[in-house]
């Protein structure tokens, strides 16, 4: 599948403000891809790095060496911006301004002319569940409001590839689902997105590949299950729970819990499960099932992190 | 040109929204109302009238009564409608650099140099719009009241938005250098009203100093600041139906405006946001 987005050893150095002299690393040589029609997560603690790379592909950061495509074309010429939608952490929009003048507003100069008798903008704020409030003043709004406003104006004109940056900050449970709803049915129509947040467990919901970056540097890259699954970990499911006497006997050898009919094995060779098995099998222990256990997107974060610092 | 349209547009947009410009029309038409009470309720026709009696064309006492009028009103107008444009225009590119704001500008399929130039045109609109609104009511009040209908006051439009774009372009420089509207502000006013006037009087005051480095940086100073005192004098002068004497105010204003716009579009082209 062809590549919406190609970052190739992308560095960049915010120079200290008084000396001028190199200050704080905010990427490390970044290299990722990132293919056409897929949802993908970037992830990582505060200050790693997310929005830098977000704001570089934007044209609002410039790197300090490394390149960048987006849609095959060099971030450096603004034009391909027609074909991106962005919302910003903590945008503000002019607050005299109504929801559909801000869709106005920004779809022009996105290069998309349109008026607010256009169907397309109550297309899209129909799709944001903000059509009710399209002439209201957005100083009246809510946070939730402004975030779906946000992705309202990162669609309207229809781009091939968005970029949301926190998308579902301040939105409730509901809002939120409904969101990523909408982030399905974009994908569904070959749309390419980019998210960055700081909700794990939601970017696991909707998110194809991830990527975990920590001060500036990519440390994990795959799909959530590439990334969330554990090796070592296996859940072994059998018709009736073990005797005591063979758990005892089992434990000796293995680390085994067990809870019911779910024996949980911890091993660090391949070959140990096989053994394992066996040894049920020759207890006359029924199998209905073996699965490799997967940690949530959160644990694999979490634990990214503590590898990196150890 | 698309982009700078709508970039400008919006500009315009945002002064109206903040009030910027009835605020300007509304002390405009505070203005004209004076003027039009001052028409309505002076007996201008007695003065003419007794002048008559005395064997003078009453049609010289208009035109000299309409003289009077220009070099009373002009040099007001330019003092009080550039004092009120810097004022308005001072936020207009702190206000766009804010954060959550320049990320959806900048991030948009729009040239920096098109932002720049889009803010540029939009504050000079807007002081165009409200100074031609001002002065081109009290040509038609004067024409009405003296039936004379001189052009040369239209002058004033141009000279006093010119003057402020001049202003304006240092404005933009400092507002993306500190995004800051009150420093932006008090620069312009500092020149305007103290730094242009002093090296107006270069001349005289070197005398009183006596001193060849001050007067060479008082000289360099000159040449190189935007001449807006001296753009005021030739704003009267203009409306009084004279030529223009001297070109090279107007030409180094010019290039002070075109240099301080380039490099602002080069620092602004250059920083992250």
């Amino acid at each position: 599948m062809p590549n919406s987005v190609q970052v190739e050893n992308l560095t960049k150095i915010f120079k200290a403000k008084v000396s001028g002299k190199n200050g704080i690393t905010a990427l490390d040589n970044v290299t990722l891809a990132i293919e056409k029609g897929t949802i993908f997560g970037l992830l990582g603690p505060n200050g790693a790095g997310k929005t830098t790379l977000i704001k570089i592909l934007l044209g609002l950061v410039f790197p300090t060496s490394g390149s960048a495509k987006i849609l095959d074309t060099d971030i450096s010429d603004f034009n391909i911006r027609k074909k991106i939608g962005y919302l910003p952490e903590n945008h503000k929009f002019p607050n005299y301004l109504t929801g559909e003048d801000v869709i106005v507003y920004y779809s022009k100069l996105s290069g998309f002319e349109i008026d607010k008798k256009s169907p397309k903008i109550t297309e899209v704020l129909n799709l944001v569940k903000m059509e009710k409030w399209r002439k209201t003043k957005i100083k009246k709004y809510s946070k939730g409001m402004m975030q779906r406003l946000g992705l309202a104006q990162a669609i309207i004109h229809d781009p091939e590839i968005i970029f949301l940056d926190e998308p579902t900050d301040g939105v409730d449970p509901i809002g939120r689902k409904e969101i990523r709803d909408l982030l399905i049915s974009l994908k569904n129509q070959g749309k390419t997105i980019f998210i960055n947040s700081h909700l794990l467990s939601e970017v696991e919901l909707v998110t194809d590949k991830v990527a975990i970056l920590n001060e500036g540097k990519l440390i994990k890259f795959g799909t959530v299950d590439e990334l969330t699954v554990n090796k070592q970990l296996y859940e072994i499911k059998t018709d009736l729970p073990i005797s005591t006497e063979l758990f005892r006997s089992l434990i000796e050898n293995y680390k085994i819990t067990q809870k019911e009919n779910m024996i949980s094995l911890e091993i660090s060779d391949n070959s140990d499960l096989n053994k394992f098995l066996d040894e049920l099998r020759k207890s006359s222990i029924n199998i209905i099932g073996v699965n490799q256990k997967k940690s949530s997107l959160e644990d694999t974060f979490i634990q990214s992190l503590t590898e990196v610092k150890n | 040109m698309k982009n700078i349209i709508n970039i400008s547009n919006f500009t315009i947009r945002e002064a109206l929204s903040r009030k910027i410009i009835v605020t300007f029309f509304a002390i405009s038409t505070f203005v004209l109302i004076i003027f039009a009470l001052l028409f309505t309720f002076v007996p201008f026709e007695d003065l003419s009238g007794m002048v008559r009696s005395n064997g003078s064309d009453p049609i010289n006492i208009a035109t000299e009564i309409v003289k009077g009028l220009k070099l009373f009103v002009v040099a007001p107008l330019f003092g009080g409608g550039l004092f009120l444009s810097i004022f308005s225009a001072s936020s207009f590119i702190p206000n766009m650099l804010e954060k959550g704001v320049v990320d959806l500008i900048v991030s948009k399929p729009i040239s920096r140099t098109q932002i720049i130039l889009g803010k540029f045109l939009g504050g000079v609109l807007i002081v165009l719009i409200n100074i031609a609104y001002l002065i081109i009511i009290l040509w038609i009040l004067i024409g009405l009241k003296f039936n004379i209908w001189d052009i040369a006051l239209l002058s004033s439009i141009l000279t006093i938005t010119f003057t402020f774009a001049s202003l304006y372009a240092l404005i933009i420089l400092v507002g993306i250098l500190t995004q800051s509207s009150i420093l932006a502000m008090m620069l312009s006013y500092i020149i305007f009203f103290v730094l242009s006037p002093i090296l107006t009087a270069r001349d005289t005051i070197s005398t009183f100093l006596n001193s060849s480095l001050m007067e060479w940086i008082m000289d360099i100073l000159y040449y190189i600041i935007p001449k807006t005192s001296e753009l005021g004098s030739l704003s009267t002068e203009l409306a009084m139906g004279y030529g223009i004497d001297e070109y090279q105010p107007i030409l180094s204003t010019f290039i002070f405006l075109v240099l301080v716009l380039y490099i602002s579009i080069i620092i602004f082209s250059k920083k992250d946001y």
